[in-house]
């Protein structure tokens, strides 16, 4: 009887033994499947002539005001409530003489930690790959900007909601299958819009074929993000952080430390009862006196 | 001519209620309330530009300033819970101070947050509508109302019989208006539109309220149930402020608040302001009244003294080993470095560890065994200004730092003037709020009525 129990447990545990790689491989697959349905942005630095068309169609298709001068070419510029996308122009820290425009804005990350962030859910990763903020339901808290690892989003006071880039997705279903603003703007081809399987592809040949020190930024960086950036360097070099590899938005390590605050305040009651505990007497001998 | 100083300060203070000197206060305290709200309303005319101007450093002074206000009102509830909910009767005489300065400080704090909020209102509909189970913000949201609740409950209980007092002692408006907040002659009314009879027998066929001594006729009632409700608050305290501390601790792109210990170093802080806050306004209402503080009441305020100081060494220990474990990570040692040796580090040094924490110790050591009140009264104040300081510093230096360029300069930050209103306002509101607690409501320690009956 016993022997039997045992033979089936073997045989449960062969069966996880090989299921386990299946179901990693099957994930996987979901993984790869799914980048074959979501968009994705690619902007290639070693094409960008640094002329802010994609500034201005953003501007003029998410009605944003023009706040300053930043649409002249070179003025360095911030991302604000109104400038959902930027153009600087960065210095390699090794080299000064080779200097990159960059184009800026929300990375659309996979597993986005602003929408981990929103206390009242107004981000949402759409399935085409938009990360969207519904300015309707947003309370304005700004924590989404301490949460993103990119330091995206910003505040706009007037309306006192938080915006940043959406990808156009107001175009992408609208107009069936359109680019967004920028991307149909840009003058020289250095922004794409496709399926991100595409994208990834197309960069990784775009690289090959230059050599060179090229950088994709957006494969690995905060998990994975589905806007790709051609850098001609690591990041490093142009002053960029790099955000770290891992998904920043990961609830067991929100747990984690939410667990520690725990264990503190258990310390904490722990020590009042001991303390309680001790000096009782004290307060006998003092209920005592005489009043 | 220390003496003589002291006398004449002492003669100010002394005769101030009542005083000319009462209304110069009170009168100062409600421009500065005014001021603020003109800001306020500046903000809510034009843009809120004029209160948070940055958009790089999105949680500015008014962020810091009702983590401190929270972070006093935990403490508060700390330390009022000792008497009431671990049973140290010789606590139970400053519960009724320590529960309303929790109730302001909590309701001014969360009204600093709310005001910094884009869109308060929508934040109460959408925090229940949609909720983020994942957010820390969110359970922050949830949890503080039952906990202002509570406070509010738990002081009332301990107020209702001097309340009730005071209305039958006193006539005319004035005893309508204590009669009211007694909830006197509630009673009646709600037995005549409710059919209050039937649900009590109801309520107490499911819980046995009457055995446990709970019924609304038994001796004592209201101490019983502040226990409950006592307990009740300092549960919702603690998760609360677990909450409030991993709020911060979650966000990994902000490395200098990342990590776990955080949380715990917001307990540490809210436990020596609790303290501090109690000593500071304890000793300032009896100097400026001119009362003499009561025997009792004096030796545990020397305890508290002691109690307080021993706390403040634990804190620095543990700014110490902060500090040093985050110099090893190196996301986080820039950040600290701005504190140490930056642009934050007189802040840091000056105010944060000796004004906060390094001269109060000794100070209150000193006082406490030489019984020396003004002593335990300056140290405790310079507690509070270095929580505060601290707290602002911990705010800001972890956004100053630039995360994107690092070709950029450190992002500059000073509160801007309409900010500083607003801020000034809301600290002013707070001791206008005590100022009229500490006339009106029976504030002081005395027992409280239902523990002298059951005596
Ligand atoms: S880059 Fe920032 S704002 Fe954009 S999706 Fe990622 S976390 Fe959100
Ligand atoms: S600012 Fe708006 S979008 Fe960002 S976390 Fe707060 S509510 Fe969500």
């Amino acid at each position: 009887m016993d022997k039997r129990a045992n033979r089936i447990d073997r045989r449960c545990f062969l069966k996880l033994l090989a299921g386990v790689p299946t179901f990693v491989a099957l994930r996987s697959v979901g993984i790869v499947y799914a980048e074959t349905r979501r968009y994705g942005k690619l902007v290639d630095l070693g094409r960008c002539i640094g002329c802010k068309r994609c500034m201005s169609a953003c501007k003029r298709w998410n009605g944003l005001i023009v706040e300053r001068d930043e649409l002249i070419t070179d003025r360095e510029t911030d991302l604000t409530a109104n400038n959902w996308t930027v153009v600087n122009l960065l210095f390699d820290s090794r080299n000064r003489t080779r200097k990159t425009y960059i184009h800026w804005a929300c990375q659309h990350c996979i597993k986005p930690a602003c929408a981990g962030a929103c206390p009242v859910t107004a981000i949402t990763k759409l399935p085409g790959g938009p990360v969207v903020i519904n300015e309707k339901k947003c309370i304005g808290c700004r924590y989404c900007f301490q949460a993103c690892p990119f330091k995206v989003p910003r505040f706009d006071f007037e309306k006192r909601v938080t915006r940043k880039c959406h990808m156009c997705y107001d175009r992408i279903p609208l107009l069936n299958y359109m680019k967004p603003a920028c991307v149909a703007a840009c003058p020289v081809g250095a922004l794409l819009f496709d399926y991100k399987d595409e994208i990834i592809r197309e960069a990784k040949r775009r690289v090959q074929r230059r050599g060179g020190s090229s950088y994709i930024m957006g494969l690995t960086e905060a998990g994975g993000t589905d806007m790709v950036t051609i850098l001609p360097t690591i990041p490093q070099d142009l002053g960029l952080v790099v955000a770290p590899e891992k998904v920043v938005n990961r609830n067991l390590d929100k747990i984690r430390i939410t667990a520690a605050g725990f264990m503190g305040a258990s310390f904490l009651t722990a020590l009042m009862y001991i303390y309680a505990t001790l000096t009782r007497d004290k307060q006998e001998s003092a209920h005592e006196d005489p009043d | 001519m220390r003496i003589q100083i002291k006398k004449f300060l002492d003669t100010i203070l002394s005769s101030v209620e009542g005083s000319p000197a009462f209304y110069v206060w009170i009168s100062f305290l409600t421009t500065l309330v005014a001021l603020g709200a003109y800001a306020l309303l500046m903000s809510l005319i034009h843009s809120m530009e004029i209160l948070e101007f940055y958009t790089n450093i999105p949680w500015e002074m008014m962020v810091s300033n009702y983590v401190f206000l929270v972070g006093s009102s935990i403490g508060l509830c700390l330390v009022s819970s000792l008497g009431y909910v671990f049973g140290l009767q010789r606590y139970e005489i400053i519960g009724k101070r320590a529960l309303f300065l929790a109730l302001i400080t909590v309701i001014l704090g969360l009204s600093s947050i709310g005001l910094h909020l884009g869109h308060p209102v929508r934040g109460a509909i959408y925090n229940a509508l949609t909720p983020n189970m994942g957010s820390a913000m969110w359970y922050m949201g949830t949890l503080y109302p039952p906990y202002i609740a509570f406070i509010a409950l738990w002081f009332w209980l301990l107020a209702r019989a001097e309340l009730a007092k005071t209305a039958t002692e006193s006539e005319g408006l004035k005893a309508k208006a204590y009669r009211l907040m007694a909830m006197e002659g509630l009673k009646p009314y709600l037995y005549q539109r409710l059919p209050l009879q039937k649900l009590g027998e109801k309520l107490n066929r499911l819980l046995p309220l009457e055995r446990a001594g709970l019924g609304l006729d038994s001796d004592g009632v209201e101490l019983r149930w502040a226990r409950i409700i006592g307990t009740l608050a300092f549960i919702y305290a603690l998760l609360a402020y677990t909450v409030e501390g991993s709020l911060f601790a979650h966000t990994e792109a902000r490395p200098f608040w990342y990590g776990a210990l955080y949380p715990v170093d917001f307990y540490l802080g809210a436990s020596f302001c609790g303290f501090a806050w109690l000593l500071a306004a304890g000793i300032v209402t009896y100097k400026v009244k001119g009362d003499d503080i009561p025997a009792k009441l004096r030796d545990l305020f020397y305890e508290m003294a002691e109690i307080l100081a021993l706390l403040l060494s634990v804190g620095l220990l543990f700014t110490a080993y902060k500090m040093g474990h985050g110099l090893f990570e190196s996301a986080k040692a820039e950040t600290i470095m701005l504190l140490l040796k930056g642009p934050f580090s007189p802040a840091f040094w000056m105010i944060e560890i000796a004004i906060g924490i390094v001269f109060p110790v000794f100070i209150l050591l000193y006082s406490a065994r030489k019984r020396k009140m003004a002593g335990v009264l300056v140290a405790s104040i310079m507690v509070l200004v270095g929580y505060f300081v601290k707290r602002y510093d911990f705010v800001v230096a972890s956004q100053v730092y630039p995360l994107i360029k690092r070709q950029y300069p450190l992002h500059s930050y000073l509160p801007t003037f309409m900010e500083v209103l607003l801020i000034s306002g809301i600290i002013a509101a707070l001791l206008l709020a005590y100022t009229l607690g500490v006339k009106f409501l029976p504030l002081k320690e005395e027992m409280p009525i239902p523990r002298a009956i059951t005596k």
